[in-house]
């Protein structure tokens, strides 16, 4: 550890990292002994009075993609907005770049980030447009809902047939005159028709690879409101490799399936191979079952390195064996959002409904979205 | 591992990095001048993901230049394999060897010995790099890694830790001075996590249009500033645009030169056409610009 450290504010500022790695943690940035040393190496090497110095120094050490570099500003951001400028036996909490604006060390970097969109919205605004990516909040009750009525819009579909319904949109006048024949052919009352529900049968294929993880607890929460509700859906999770993990969401809460899917998936957090899993579905599940009930639902942000005629290839075989694929993207709804991996450009002309499930307004969009698959 | 050489990198503060890049015509902002500094004092590679084009291979080459010693470069592509990068055996003059030993008793004995050393080796750029003698550490340059395979990713973490390789027939070389090693990648695929845990991180975004004109007018010093601030304006409105592969800071610069060797003097929808192939380098994407909202984009 650096000299600097050593000194009367070394253990302020330890204590001040080490509850930035906390947060880190909590956020889903993994960090480990190794990186932990290499922070405090660096430190020696900085001048730890500016605040940016410092950012940069963690930031370099402790994230390993783009996404992560961007949650992990968040999260240094909100660590200094919740601690009190009278904190002040810090050298950080004292200087000029914690009393100053706190988006000048982002700006600086050039961070025309997606993740931080939250930042210029008005408070009542924020828990609908943060990112999901920060929500482990299992107990958040707008967003269970959303993904209760997510998965009851997942689960049903409208029939062709119709039935008689006191709240039908639609007049049947066969019904409506048998009805009228006890009253002398006067016509009392009309008879109308809604459309019939069908039960939707669900597969659905999750992305757990390295660029997901900051959507792990979002994923997580719909793979489970999905499972409890809809007991006859398959779920199956994929990186490099595909594992079904059905029987695995049985747990009351996000933090206990977490705990039983961290021990059975070995590839979580890996790279993505989005054509093999595909494959392995259309040679094993999607032979299952009738192909006018199922439902694809993938859920990825498309970021894979595959072969893109595979891709293809597997998606033409894919739609033969569904009616409807449905992919949702965590990364699309944000502002600055294109479609830009080669992947998800080829895999777009074979998608049915592509949704976004960026944050809680983007859910109720998605919601919107489930409605028009036939 | 000790480094023994006494070579001190120039990169005393922050505020020394960005001057010394700027002397040497590349604008760095504080995260790249930091996260090259901390590689250097703390001996880590730096990988430095990010779109085509936007400085990520110039950084190493710049840094080479700073420090006047070589640059080591390995371009990656799929297939690459540990032997094309490490070293080969030169294996017609191990025949040449063996054909003059037969002619000598004491040669045969040696044989085995001597076919098997350092003379017969091709050195590639991975060994050049570890058997670099100079006082000076070399760059290495591992450009689009994420055009190599996995397997040569995970080769790869035992030079990346321990600057050290092995050759079964002679031993292990261990870098005398360790290189800079930069790693670079356009993130087509995700890197793997041992790879990258050995690494300094850090995203390299296209520039901003202040930091863009900058760029410009170090690389194209005849150019007006009005007309580099258009460039920059147009670049910026390209690269919002659905393209299958968006300008970089490379084409902002070439561009800059052909409306200078044209003559421009500021930009139109026609001219903007004429020139799209230096911007653009696929006809699906010039054929989107054709029918976009031209005067819009130059605005």
């Amino acid at each position: 550890m650096s000299v600097a450290l050593l000194n009367k504010n070394s253990h302020s500022l330890a204590n001040h990292t080490f509850a930035i790695f906390d947060k880190a943690r909590d956020a889903g940035i993994q960090i480990s002994p190794s990186r932990t040393i290499d922070v405090f190496k660096s430190l020696s090497s900085i001048d730890i009075s500016d605040r940016t110095q410092f950012q940069i120094a963690l930031r370099v050490n402790l994230v390993s993609s783009k996404e992560h570099e961007v949650l992990f500003d968040r999260v240094f951001y909100n660590y200094w907005s919740n601690i009190p400028e009278s904190d002040g036996d810090y050298i950080l909490a004292n200087s000029e770049m914690i009393r100053g604006d706190l988006d000048v060390g982002l700006s600086n970097e050039g961070h025309r980030d997606m993740l931080s969109e939250s930042d210029s919205f008005a408070d009542n605004e924020v828990s609908r447009k943060s990112n999901l990516g920060f929500r482990w909040d299992d107990q958040s009750a707008a967003l269970q809902r959303l993904i209760r009525t997510i998965t009851r819009k997942l689960a049903t579909r409208p029939s062709r047939r119709r039935k008689i319904s006191g709240r039908g949109d639609r007049i049947d006048v066969r019904h409506s005159v048998r009805k009228s024949i006890p009253f002398g052919m006067e016509l009392l009352k009309l008879s109308t028709t809604e459309p019939k529900v069908r039960k939707t049968r669900i597969i659905m294929l999750c992305d757990v690879s390295g660029s997901m993880d900051v959507f792990n607890p979002f994923l997580l929460q719909l793979m489970l409101g999905v499972q409890k509700l809809l007991k006859n859906s398959r779920t199956m999770v994929f990186s490099t490799k595909i594992s079904e993990i059905t029987g695995l969401l049985k747990g009351q809460s996000v933090l206990d399936v977490l705990n039983e899917v961290a021990k059975a998936v070995r590839h979580w957090s890996g790279g993505t191979n989005i054509a093999e899993a595909i494959a392995q579905l259309n040679r094993g599940l999607l032979l299952e079952g009738s192909a006018k009930s199922t439902v694809l639902v993938i859920v990825s942000d498309g970021y894979d390195n595959g072969d893109i005629e595979r891709i293809v290839k597997e998606l033409t075989i894919t739609k033969r064996h569904i009616r409807s694929l449905v992919w949702i993207n965590p990364m699309y709804g944000a502002s600055s959002f294109e479609v830009r991996s080669k992947t998800m450009k080829a895999a777009m002309p074979f998608i049915d409904e592509f949704l976004p499930a960026y944050n809680t307004e983007s859910l109720e969009k998605l919601v919107a979205g489930l409605n028009r698959i036939k | 591992m000790e480094n023994i050489s006494a070579w001190k990198h120039p990169f005393a503060q922050i505020s020394d990095t960005t001057r010394i890049f700027d002397q040497n015509n590349y604008i760095a902002d504080k995260a790249i001048s930091l996260t090259t500094k901390l590689a250097l004092d703390l001996q880590k590679p730096i990988l430095l993901e990010g779109e085509a084009g936007v400085g990520k291979t110039q950084l190493a080459k710049t840094l080479a230049t700073i420090i006047d010693s070589p640059l080591i470069r390995l371009q990656c592509y799929e297939g690459l394999d540990a032997s094309s990068t490490l070293y080969e055996w030169n294996y017609a003059r191990q025949i040449l060897e063996i054909r003059l030993a037969e002619s000598s008793e004491d040669k045969r004995k040696n044989l085995e010995k001597s076919i098997f050393g350092e003379d017969f080796l091709f050195a590639r750029p991975l060994l050049q790099a570890i058997r670099h003698s100079g006082e000076k550490p070399p760059v290495l340059l591992i450009d689009e890694i994420d055009r190599a395979d996995e397997e040569f990713e995970a080769f790869l973490l035992e030079l990346l830790s321990d600057f050290q390789i092995t050759i079964p027939e002679i031993g292990t070389f261990t870098a005398r001075v360790p290189p800079i090693v930069v790693l670079t990648s356009n993130r087509t695929r995700e890197l793997n996590d041992a790879l990258k845990r050995r690494c300094l991180y850090l995203w390299v975004d296209y520039p901003s249009p202040e930091k863009e004109k900058e760029i410009i007018l170090r690389h194209v010093p005849l150019i007006e500033s009005q007309l580099a601030t258009s460039v920059t304006l147009v670049m910026e409105n390209l690269r919002k645009m659905d393209f299958l592969k968006k300008p970089g800071v490379a084409e902002a610069i070439d561009w800059s030169k052909a409306l200078l060797g044209l003559e421009q003097e500021e930009i139109t929808p026609e001219i903007l056409v004429e020139t799209s192939g230096v911007l653009l380098k696929y006809k699906d994407d010039i054929d989107r610009l054709k029918s976009a909202d031209l005067e819009q984009v130059i605005k």
